[in-house]
């Protein structure tokens, strides 16, 4: 396997395979696929050496785990849920910003006593020393329900697996409560279930995934590192806007101000009084003000494609985690 | 070093099953593939260690993961269940263990059916310690603890049932008092006003009250708790707030209970100063903690040498009355070669009409046979 292709898994099918391809295109990777028998492997334009493996996400947790795939884009519910010591196995490189769901503890709303965990726990032991039986939760997520109840000294219950429509097991008597995903917790509304206050067990998103156990062999890593420097030049330049301004008097001390209050990095400063700053999305409206508010007469605001840093974070994490 | 070869294990089943038969315990091997289901009573942390299987139709099967169970279901099937019964049994039992083999091998003895628990309670800690010796472990520590003898205690208490619960579950789960203590979940802001109209009322009053705050927020469906239940805690949690928390005399009790340890003659002593000093009536366990005592005299055991604490619960909520567990001297902090206790309520669990007296050890072979040069080191 040296020589083999730097692995790829991304999920086949949904909005997570469209949100997927639109991240690695807007980094400019396009995604290839092939075609008849050949559906479920493809590549990327233009780029030699790497294998894209369209895979359904729980699929691609499972060859990340064992290794068959280097990288992969699935949510980190499922990384936490299906891969024991998680950590040790695999490397969560980047949030990619889609996927938004987390993975809570409902209890249906009628229960209008049980606010917190605590107050599970406790309804939790009466409901077993009443009955005799302990209280069901319905829910995919087994492994994560039972650390997070462990971690909260809840005992007194028992997992019931569910495969599907998890949120309608207590009212069809499935279950006493639910562990499962929400994005806006209409579902369980309309379930007539409630999350717990401290009930939120992962706040989960899409990610891009390293396998640590895949055999990265030189080339493997070399062709990471162009993927890698792609993904953050573009995220760099998605979360960032180059500012400029044409200043009387710069000093020092402004440029040490705008990067201590705006965290506005000085890139260029020229003879003809024009500045330069990179500058975080989100601030760059108060810089602009300030930026007038010392003198600048106007100050521009541009979008850029992408910025190419020769310290490439993303690889120096993925190298670090593979030791 | 490594643990003996095969032949020695062979040695060391047959020397402690003859020992176990010798003392009239009846041999007991249920298969190794077992029904799942009757194991996850046992709560999630058994079940997450279960190795699974199915069969053509589904049925889910595991691997046996201990032999209580299985043994009691044996004893219930049989004509004479209920009369008294001895089993022992040696043999594989299969657990997710992250650290460590998960297949390993596990003796043990349970007597089931006898009303004089004491003297069966220390006939299973003699045997037990007997079959330790017969292999070569003669250097043991043990320790004693009595689940019995602190719900006598919380019974004498008078305490709400709400603490009462909290409390024994915080005991069988080795939770630190202060903190069971400090569980405030009835001082709930939002719950405030319900809980104030609800103080002095009655059962029937508060569920009336609950049932019309469930029509006013337009809740129809009631899951798994039945509005009865939902008002019950209501009032559990009303009769709390206005007793402005756990009374202070009764915690410094609790306190003065869980700290009492040494050899347990001299525990009896301070249990039964503590009972009169605190006007406690708990005559009748400690006539059973004393006559227990002489039956292990009885059986030869030294019991000068054994360490009760009043706060060991084993981390288990299945005992009901007497537990132990024995380490080696050298390893005190190490996982225990011997341990086991009185679990009146688990034949019932599992469809017996009554309670049956039960008590049972377990041994693991694994850790009876590492050589006293390794354990020297």
């Amino acid at each position: 396997m040296t020589n083999g292709p730097l692995v790829i898994a991304v999920p086949s099918k949904g909005r997570l395979q469209e949100n997927t391809a639109s991240f690695f295109a807007r980094a400019g990777l396009v995604l290839v696929q092939g075609r008849g028998a050949r559906e479920y492997r493809g590549r990327i334009a233009g780029l030699e050496g790497v294998e894209i493996a369209f895979i359904s996400a729980s699929e691609i947790v499972g060859e990340l785990a064992a290794g068959t795939a280097h990288m992969g884009v699935t949510g980190e519910d499922l990384i936490r849920e299906k891969i024991p010591d998680a950590d040790k196995k695999v490397a969560l490189l980047t949030k990619l910003g889609f996927g938004h769901a987390n993975v809570v503890v409902a209890v249906p709303q009628a229960w209008i006593d049980v606010k917190s965990m605590a107050d599970l726990e406790d309804v939790a032991s009466a409901f077993r020393a009443r009955r005799g039986e302990r209280m069901r939760v319905a829910t995919k997520y087994v492994n994560l329900t039972r650390r997070f109840f462990a971690a909260q000294h809840v005992t007194d219950y028992r997992i019931v697996e569910s495969l599907g429509a998890t949120e309608g097991a207590p009212a069809a008597g499935g279950a006493e409560l639910i562990v499962d995903i929400t994005t806006t917790g209409a579902t369980l509304a309309a379930n007539a279930l409630k999350v717990l206050d401290d009930g939120v067990i992962l706040r989960s998103e899409a990610n891009l995934v390293a396998s640590l156990i895949a055999p990265w062999s030189h080339a493997a890593r070399e062709t990471a590192r162009i993927i890698l420097s792609r993904i953050e030049a573009e995220e760099a330049a998605r979360t960032t806007r180059e500012v400029a301004a044409q200043l009387d008097d710069p000093q020092d001390e402004l440029f040490n101000k705008a990067e201590a209050n705006f965290a506005a990095r000085l890139r260029r400063f020229g003879d003809d009084g024009w500045a330069t700053f990179s500058c975080p999305n989100e601030k760059v409206a108060e810089l602009a003000d300030w930026l007038i508010s010392c003198g600048a007469i106007e100050v521009t605001v541009a979008a850029l494609d992408y910025v190419f840093s020769a310290t490439n974070q993303l690889h120096k994490k993925l190298l670090e985690r593979l030791g | 070093m490594q643990p003996m070869a095969g032949f020695d294990l062979r040695v060391l089943r047959k020397a402690l099953a003859e020992h176990f038969e010798a003392a009239g315990y009846q041999p007991c091997e249920p298969p190794i593939l077992q029904p799942a289901s009757i194991f996850f009573d046992s709560g999630e942390d058994m079940r997450s260690r279960l190795y699974l299987t199915s069969d053509l139709s589904g049925a889910e099967y595991c691997l046996r993961p201990e032999y209580t169970i299985p043994v009691c279901r044996f004893y219930l099937d049989q004509a004479t269940a209920g009369s008294p019964a001895a089993y022992c049994y040696c043999g594989p039992v299969f657990r997710f263990r992250p650290d460590g083999a998960s297949e390993f091998i596990q003796a043990g003895l349970e007597n089931f059916g006898r009303r004089d628990r004491e003297a069966a309670d220390a006939e299973i800690l003699g045997r037990a310690l007997g079959a330790a010796h017969a292999v070569g472990q003669t250097e043991l520590t043990v320790r004693l603890g009595d689940a019995g003898l602190f719900s006598s205690l919380l019974d004498a208490l008078a305490l709400s049932p709400q603490w009462r619960r909290r409390i024994a579950h915080g005991h069988a789960h080795e939770k630190p008092l202060d903190r069971v203590l400090a569980l405030d979940n009835g001082k709930s802001l939002d719950h405030d006003g319900v809980l104030a109209a609800l103080a002095g009322t009655d059962k029937h009053s508060a569920r009336a009250l609950v049932e019309d705050l469930l029509s006013i927020a337009g809740i129809s469906t009631v899951g798994g708790r039945s509005v009865g239940e939902i008002a019950e805690r209501f009032l559990e949690q009303a009769a709390l707030k206005s007793n402005d928390g756990f009374p202070a005399e009764k915690r410094a009790i609790l306190e003065s209970f869980l700290a009492i340890e040494g050899d347990p003659d001299d525990a009896l002593a301070k249990l039964a100063e503590l009972a009169k000093a605190a006007k406690l009536d708990l005559a009748q366990a400690l006539d059973r903690f004393d006559a227990r005592l002489g039956f292990m005299a009885a059986h030869g055991l030294d019991v000068k040498s054994f360490q009760f604490a009043a706060r060991f619960a084993r981390n288990l909520d299945y005992y009901t009355g007497f537990v132990f567990e024995a380490h080696e001297k050298a390893r005190p902090d190490e996982k225990p070669l011997v341990a086991g206790g009185r679990y009146d309520g688990l034949l019932k669990s599992l469809g017996a009409s009554d309670d049956i007296p039960a008590v049972g050890a377990a041994l693991w072979v694994d850790r009876l046979r590492r050589e006293p040069s390794e354990r020297a080191q």
